[in-house]
């Protein structure tokens, strides 16, 4: 029973789409001594082809025929029960859209940001396979595949988080980052299992269509992949590794940490919407979790100094809203907030690439100021981005954020509503406190850092290491970062309205979702969003924005370092947590099994065996005398015992 | 049945008689110390052992008592000559016969 | 035909030794071209040529009868690949005695594998265990494991020959391996399954008969560690595949429990030393406990899908596990340490090093799209299938920790700042190189392609029932 979501059997270009990143990281792997920087012009040139059969595959992507969306293309068995195959569909279209063309506009900007470095070649290598992977991801048309693609973007990310391998951080966030991954794959490997056991088929197709099969493991089929959408989307509680991940180059946070990687989980939420609309448990679940990592991640982001920290944990927050919107069933609504989220945070991650780069490694945003002169392509761009963020009226985010938090109204979760847009006012706050503190006011980097309460050995560790001074043409970091910078304001008005664009163009992908109808609330919404966005923005311009505020910047930037609350400068104790639950417990047993149990219970065993036989042997030696007239007592007792026993059997006989 | 006819002495007497020289053999193997003697006694034993075969195959007028007769002659030369010839290596080496004085094999 | 497999590996190996022990470049040529006789033998004939010679009629019919056609045929290309690859990674002052221990412990395990008959199986079995005995006293003299690795072992073999004679005498014959499935019952199916679980437990290893594995697969020499570690302890698995599933189901399925527990201590038990071990050898000894507790699991949930898991995972495990011996042996040979403290940053002037240890890594900890992935994949899915829910969950468990583990190993070797202490910083030569690339590349295609694998095992299984 092969059930296939696409329509027609086979359209070629969707491999092609699919294996160009392959290609172009094969070249830069097998040929990158020779290459070197020309390896970046390769990657770049794979990804844009990409990009371009993406396009040209819109319209195959959007046929339908009754109720089959897309266009497919079988790969083959890989083992009985296991056939491989793509699906292009509005769903994949959209993330394919984006990871070709966010990518490679990513790409482009690499070539820039990583002028000096000497593996230049290998970071291309790596960066197309990523795209490669997360591609086998979105476009696989089964469970299976999915899985694999999901493993994959997470040694990608495992290579490029630890690209510079001999920082021992570097190092240690790379493992982090995989092995809580891997928690993601073993739960979605567990939720294929149950899909297997009960369907026994797993592609996309076959599974929708027997939803009920999985009855009464449905809950707990959801749990499961929801457990790896939580890993690698960065949700409570496999969230810290996020944060850590930013030890890898700049272009990767935008790329996998940002636009791409982190939101498989919203995703594969989305792709499997035939399994949670069918459990309300599910819905509740994912949701709740969605929602308060949005709350928590916010928080975050706002006792954070470094600069990719703070975007790290507020993209961590904004995924919580996708989570949370398409948890809640409200898919389409939790897309769109992806859709816009790739370009806005793709800009912050990028123009603050730009800053870093500008400033020789700096990271710290109380060492910077005055960024609006040294650096404007950020300092606009970023501008218009921190508005899109923050939900400015008629800025990209602005619609698919509104959506999300109507959304969670709409389908009955208040509370949902109200903390989303608590959230939102956080959010608001936290982005223009990163804005304000970097670009306003008068450079601090030449201050001595103590005096703006950085931390010596802190601030050591945390710079990323380039080689020499030499620049690469500004524009090729520039140009992407304006580009993305006029996505992030014009991305949302395809949402605009009913019969938006967007909600056409998911008409037929999410049947059983309940489109939001324009009504009071969505007005009270949008208007209460706007109101806390203006509350949180005011909050931070009275605290960084003002002339009075930037007059005594370091004095202040010192004062608030030092009284921030613990909980939040250690991140809630999360890590501490973690390693208290569950690391330490292993290593001890680990050592319990290896010290204790195998020399002294096991060969303990074994050892109580070797001496017994050795007392054996040791009585047998004693019988042993030498004297030859001892012997022969024996041997006569011995026939004389004979000799009784036989008289006796005879006389008895 | 025995054919008691044919034996000119009641075999009981050969029976005692062969208990007795046994019995001297055992007891000379246990209690003398002198390797020589001890293979003597054995000796002893040995023919003890023959005079009841002889005794019993005249008896019950069966050859096979002869036969092993002849066999345990032949079987105790054997012992003898290889007792003999590890009495002289140990005397050769120990300077000593006294079998309780030697206990290479102890364990 | 079947004969050179065995004879042409013990009779090269012999001759070697008449060369001069200082030989280098001959012994591996020869050697070379020995291995892949008996590679390329059975991979272009994978019909097999049997032989069959009489060998006792009382008290039951034994033959020596062999042959490499079906799951035998994958053992044997994995082991020919194996020895292949040791020998040609072998360069050092004694590596003309080496390469001869190699080929003497191929051609006798070629004789296990290839064996149809029961007491030619525990013949060979026997044989097998003699080149690694060696090899630990030869090299270092590690005396006390070398008699732990053997009587550990030889007490393994003796319960395997006592149950071959009662099975034989029950059953009239022994040349059974290969031939219609009979399951055996009655009073005497429990002991003769005793023993030959004994015997293949104890090569596995299985918890808690493992003890004698880590300081084993840790002082012997690599080479031969790698073809131990990825053919030697597959004997056991082999066994109770081809053996146990057909002619002692019954058994099997009543004691399954004991071997489930058995095998899923196995797996936490490995997972969790290998966590914290110093010594680099260990840990992937200790992965190796843990990976393979997973295929006993497979081979006792009854579930026809783990069977065909097991298969993959069984070819997969090897080549991985030959794979990081054969890198780990680089390592000891350049820097003259294994311990994880004292190593880091290779990757640093080792790039080549460091990506062959990389991939080899990642296969060894279930990276999808790698061979082991897809035994991980099908094995759980079928012991799930078939209804153990718990043992698959706990199952999922080690994944995690092999995570962790093989990241550990990988990243303090070639990752962070390098250590300056360390004597040598010479790349992969070719012929290193060369040695370790067919078994990274059989990994990546098995992983994308593992169908071929899981069609001979189709055969197997539906000759079960």
């Amino acid at each position: 029973m092969t059930h296939q979501m696409g329509v027609t059997g086979s359209y070629p270009l969707i491999l092609a789409i699919w294996l160009l990143p392959l290609a172009g990281a094969v070249i830069a792997w097998a040929f990158g001594p020779q290459l070197k920087r020309q390896a970046g012009m390769v990657g770049s040139a794979a990804i844009g082809l990409a990009f371009l059969a993406t396009l040209a595959s819109w319209g195959a992507a959007m046929q339908n025929a009754g109720g089959h969306l897309g266009a497919q293309q079988p790969l083959g068995s890989w083992l009985p029960g296991f056939d491989f195959g793509l699906l292009l569909d509005p769903l994949s279209l959209i993330w394919a859209l984006i990871i070709t063309g966010v990518g490679f506009l990513i790409h482009v900007y690499s070539i820039g940001y990583m002028w000096t470095d000497k593996a230049i070649a290998r970071f291309f290598a790596y960066l197309n396979f990523f795209v490669f992977a997360m591609l086998t991801l979105v476009l696989s048309d089964n469970f299976a595949g999915l899985l694999v693609g999901w493993g994959l973007v997470g040694l990608a990310s495992y290579f490029l988080i630890g690209f510079w391998f001999f920082k021992p951080t570097a190092v240690a966030a790379a493992r982090k980052a995989f092995v809580i991954n891997v928690v993601g794959d073993v739960g979605i490997m567990f939720g294929i299992f149950l899909i297997f056991w009960k369907i026994g088929s797993l592609s996309f197709g076959d599974v929708f269509a027997n939803v009920h099969a999985l009855d009464p493991w449905l809950f707990w089929t959801c749990l499961f992949l929801f457990i790896g959408a939580a890993a690698k989307s960065a949700q409570l509680p496999l969230h810290t590794w996020l944060a850590d991940a930013m030890e890898g180059p700049t272009p990767v946070s935008a790329l996998i940490h940002a636009a791409t990687m982190v939101t498989a989980g919203v995703y594969l939420v989305a792709r499997c919407a035939p399994l949670w609309s069918a459990s309300h448990d599910a819905q509740t679940l994912v949701g709740t979790v969605g929602c308060l990592t949005a709350l928590a991640g916010a928080i975050l982001g706002v006792a954070q100094w470094d600069i990719k920290r703070i975007l790290a944990y507020s993209t961590m927050s904004q995924i919580g809203y996708m989570i949370m919107g398409v948890g809640v069933t409200a898919y389409s609504a939790g897309v769109a907030h992806f859709f816009t989220h790739a370009f806005f945070k793709a800009c912050l991650f990028l123009g603050s690439g730009i800053i870093i780069h500008e400033l020789h490694d700096e990271q710290d945003i109380r060492l910077m100021g005055g960024m609006q002169k040294r650096t404007p392509v950020a300092f606009y761009a970023m501008g218009a981005s921190v508005l899109a963020i923050s939900g400015f009226p008629f800025f990209s985010g602005f619609f698919s954020k509104d959506q999300v938090i109507y959304g969670a109204l709409e389908h009955g979760y208040t509370w949902m509503w109200a903390v989303g847009l608590l959230t939102a006012g956080i959010t608001a706050y936290y982005m223009f406190r990163l804005f304000f503190v970097t670009f306003f006011g008068t450079y601090r980097g030449e201050l001595p850092p103590e005096s703006v309460g950085v931390p010596r050995q802190l601030h050591d560790t945390q710079q990323e290491p380039h080689g020499s001074n030499e620049h690469a043409p500004s524009w090729l970091m520039a140009a992407p970062v304006a580009i993305l910078g006029v996505f992030a304001v014009g991305a949302g008005w395809i949402m605009m309205g009913t019969g938006s664009p967007w909600a056409r163009f998911f008409a037929n992908s999410f049947p059983h979702e309940t489109l939001p109808a324009p009504s009071v609330s969505e007005l009270v919404t949008s208007i209460i969003a706007v109101a806390m966005f203006l509350i949180g923005a005011l909050i931070a311009y009275t605290r960084y924005g003002s002339s009075t505020a930037l007059a005594n910047a370091p004095a202040r930037l010192k004062s608030e370092t030092e009284k921030l609350p613990a909980i939040l400068v250690n991140l809630y104790y999360f890590n501490e947590l973690i390693g208290l639950l569950f690391v330490k417990p292993a290593i001890a047993i680990g050592q319990f099994f290896s010290r204790t149990i195998d020399p002294h219970l096991i060969d303990g065993a074994v050892r109580e065996l070797v001496i017994a036989s050795r007392a054996v042997g040791t009585f047998g030696r004693s019988l042993q005398t030498g004297l030859l007239r001892g012997y022969a007592l024996i041997v006569v007792f011995g026939a004389a015992a004979f000799a009784v026993y036989y008289a006796l059997e005879g006389a008895a006989r | 049945m025995p054919h008691a006819d044919l034996l000119p002495v009641a075999i009981g007497n050969y029976i005692g008689l062969s208990l007795v020289i046994f019995c001297i053999g055992i007891a000379g193997v246990l209690l003398r110390r002198n390797p020589l003697i001890m293979l003597m006694s054995i000796e002893l034993m040995w023919n003890a052992a023959n005079l009841l075969f002889l005794a019993f195959s005249r008896a019950w007028l069966n050859n096979a008592g002869h036969i092993f007769a002849f066999l345990v002659i032949t079987v105790a030369a054997a012992e003898a000559a290889i007792g003999l010839a590890i009495v002289v290596i140990v005397f050769r080496n120990a300077q000593n016969v006294d079998v309780d004085e030697v206990a290479l094999l102890k364990g | 035909m079947v004969l050179t497999l065995i004879l042409l590996p013990i009779i090269a190996g012999g001759l070697l030794f008449l060369l001069p022990a200082s030989d280098r470049k001959f012994s591996r040529t020869v050697g070379c071209i020995v291995a892949a006789i008996t590679f390329l033998l059975p991979a272009f004939a994978p019909a097999g040529g049997a032989f069959t010679a009489r060998w006792l009629s009382r008290p039951f019919t034994a033959a020596f009868h062999f042959d490499w056609s079906g799951i035998s045929l994958w053992l044997v290309l994995l082991l020919a690949l194996c020895t292949f690859c040791a020998i040609l990674a072998t360069n050092s002052r004694e590596s003309r005695t080496m390469i001869a221990l190699l080929l003497l412990l191929e051609g006798t395990m070629m004789g296990v594998f290839c064996a149809r008959d029961l007491l030619a199986f525990a013949l060979f079995w026997d044989l097998m265990l003699i080149p690694p005995f060696f090899a630990l006293v030869g090299w270092g003299g590690h005396r006390e494991t070398a008699w732990r690795y053997l009587i550990y072992n030889f007490s393994g073999g003796l319960t395997l020959l006592l149950a071959t004679a009662a099975f034989g005498i029950i059953f009239g014959s022994t040349d059974v391996i290969g031939g219609p499935a009979h399951s055996l019952i009655g009073g005497w199916a429990g002991w003769i399954f005793a023993g030959f679980a004994f015997a293949f437990a104890v090569k596995t290893p299985l918890f808690p008969l493992h003890t004698w594995m880590p300081a084993t697969y840790a002082d012997t020499p690599p080479a031969m560690v790698s073809v131990v570690s990825a053919v030697q302890s597959k004997a056991g698995l082999y066994g109770f595949l081809v053996i146990g599933l057909p002619f002692l189901n019954a058994s099997m399925m009543e004691y399954k429990w004991v071997f489930i527990a058995l095998s899923l201590a196995s797996l936490l038990y490995g997972a969790f030393a290998a966590l914290t071990q110093p010594d680099a050898k260990r840990v992937v000894a200790y992965s190796s406990l843990s990976h393979l507790g997973l295929i006993v699991l497979a081979l006792f949930s009854g579930s026809h899908v783990a069977y065909e898991g097991a298969l993959i995972y069984i070819v997969a495990h090897g080549l991985f596990s030959a794979a990081l011996f054969l890198i780990l042996g680089y390592i000891e040979e350049r820097e003259g340490t294994r311990s994880l403290k004292r190593l880091g940053g290779l990757g640093a002037w080792n790039p080549k090093l460091a990506g062959a240890f990389t991939i080899a890594a990642l296969a060894a900890l279930g990276l999808p799209g790698l061979a082991g992935f897809a035994g991980e994949l099908v094995i759980l899915a079928g012991v799930l299938r078939n209804g153990l829910f718990w043992p698959a969950m706990i199952a999922l468990v080690p994944i995690v920790l092999a995570s962790a583990y093989m990241l550990r190993l990988l990243q303090d070797i070639i990752n962070g700042p390098p250590a300056q202490d360390l004597p040598e910083r010479r790349d992969l030569t070719l012929v290193e190189g060369l040695a370790v690339a067919p078994l990274l590349l059989a990994l990546v295609l098995l992983g994308i392609d593992p169908h071929s694998l899981t069609a001979s095992i189709a055969t197997f299984i539906g000759g079960l029932r």
